[in-house]
């Protein structure tokens, strides 16, 4: 039996990739005999490479803070936020943006308390770690200029703490922006491509005590403290032993490079 | 919000966004446009958690949720256009706009096929750009956009034949800044 000849929509569903291997075989054999199938065929496909050359590089484009933080779950006490903004909003409408711009700013600078430095690290490590291309922005090959660049942008240096006897390496580091100041992240990773961050930022506020802290955002767990010069947050999704195991590391290691700094 | 909903895989939302942002723009012409919509995208997604059934393709969901939106986006923007003016009924193409900065690294040919795009129908583009960019199974865009199979692959005939007729007789482009 021959087989039938492909009707218009099947030749774009063949166009498409979207038959079945046999039917797909039966379809390219009949275009051997039916040049304008075959020219239909060629055209769609030359037209979805065209499509996608054209529209692939707005995949690159950089993703603008907004939509990061609206991909974010909505933190807890929403209805109370929600409420908030909803007014600063038809303060907008009513009274013009200026109005709305000041409920905004207070809405912003709200968000800026400790506990959101703890959501704010869970949720850049999110990003980061899950970017297997591109998760940093300086490799560790160059880690003496990393070292340069994140202490230049932050006005406060941190030597990359080694975490060898956790099992893991430096991948790199990049500047994240906070909600009131540039966040430097440091990447590691294990044999098992499990990733850790490692993230800190300026801290004006003197810290009473010394004390390890835990939230888990999402499934990333992370374990955050503060100095007398920064706030610290290692973040992971890995277990919390594993994860703490880093944070001792990191914090032994930071007190040793600021002994001198401490006893002043 | 009911909240015993199950969260959304947050690295999967942030890894759709780019994705998101494309159909946005391919949906309304205009890039900033585009975002408000993405935005609004993943707000409703929040919202709307429990609708969403883990293990199934978070992506096409998403589509799901922009679609509607931007129907029904559109059907209100209709509406108040009816009220101002009588010769609104143009419509939404006219509002397609290649943003230069977004593409001024792109050749000059491939800025022609996104103007060609621009210039069909939204719902042919929309099943164009599903099938052709993004690759998905003609059955899962009839889902994404509550149409029938059959309806799907006669607007992406429809779309296919129009945008080969205006390759072959080209109209000067106008691209706006």
């Amino acid at each position: 039996m021959t087989p039938r000849s492909p009707s218009e929509a099947e030749l774009h569903a063949y166009a498409d990739g979207q038959l079945s291997s046999e039917r797909a075989a039966q379809i390219e054999a009949l275009l051997a005999r039916d040049p304008e199938s075959a020219a239909l065929v060629a055209t769609i496909r030359q037209q979805n490479a065209e499509l996608i050359r054209a529209l692939d590089p707005w995949l690159g484009e950089p993703v603008p803070d907004r939509l990061l933080r609206a991909a974010a779950a909505p933190p807890r006490g929403l209805a109370i936020r929600w409420w908030r903004e909803t007014l600063a909003l038809a303060a907008t409408l009513v009274l013009g943006v200026a109005i709305g711009w000041l409920v905004r700013d207070e809405l912003l600078e709200s968000r800026g308390t400790p506990t959101s430095f703890a959501q704010e690290a869970a949720f850049s490590h999110a990003i980061y770690a899950s970017d297997r291309g591109r998760p940093v922005e300086v490799g560790a090959q160059e880690e003496a200029r990393l070292v340069r660049w994140l202490a230049r942008r932050l006005g406060v240096e941190v030597p990359p703490p080694d975490l060898t006897d956790a099992g893991f390496s430096l991948v790199g580091g990049r500047l994240v922006a906070g909600n009131e100041k540039p966040t430097a992240l440091l990447m590691y990773e294990n044999a098992d491509k499990q990733r850790l961050t490692l993230q800190w930022r300026k801290n004006d506020r003197r810290a009473d005590e010394f004390e390890f802290r835990y939230a888990a955002e999402n499934g990333v767990g992370v374990f955050y403290w503060v100095d007398t010069n920064c706030a610290y947050a290692v973040s992971g999704d890995v277990d919390r032993t594993k994860l703490l195991e880093a944070a001792r590391l990191v914090h032994a290691q930071l007190v040793a490079a600021y002994a001198p700094h401490l006893q002043r | 919000m009911p909240t015993d909903a199950p969260a959304l895989p947050h690295p999967d939302l942030v890894a759709a966004i780019p994705r998101l942002r494309r159909y946005a723009r391919v949906l309304t012409g205009e890039a900033s446009r585009a975002d408000d919509l993405v935005q609004d995208t993943l707000a409703r997604a929040w919202e709307k958690r429990g609708l969403w059934q883990a293990g199934t393709d978070l992506r096409a969901w998403l589509f799901t949720v922009m679609h509607n939106l931007f129907v029904n986006q559109r059907a209100l923007a209709r509406r108040d256009a009816a009220t101002l003016s009588l010769d609104a009924t143009s419509g939404l193409g006219d509002a397609w706009q290649v943003s230069v900065a977004a593409s001024q690294h792109l050749h000059v040919e491939l800025q022609e096929v996104i103007v060609q795009l621009g210039r069909l129908p939204a719902e042919q583009r929309e099943v164009l750009v599903l099938a052709a960019v993004e690759e998905m199974k003609y059955e899962e865009i009839a889902q994404v956009l509550d149409i029938p199979v059959g309806t799907v692959m006669s607007r992406l005939s429809r779309a296919r034949e129009k945008l080969r007729r205006i390759v072959t007789e080209p109209v000067p482009l106008k691209i706006v800044r």
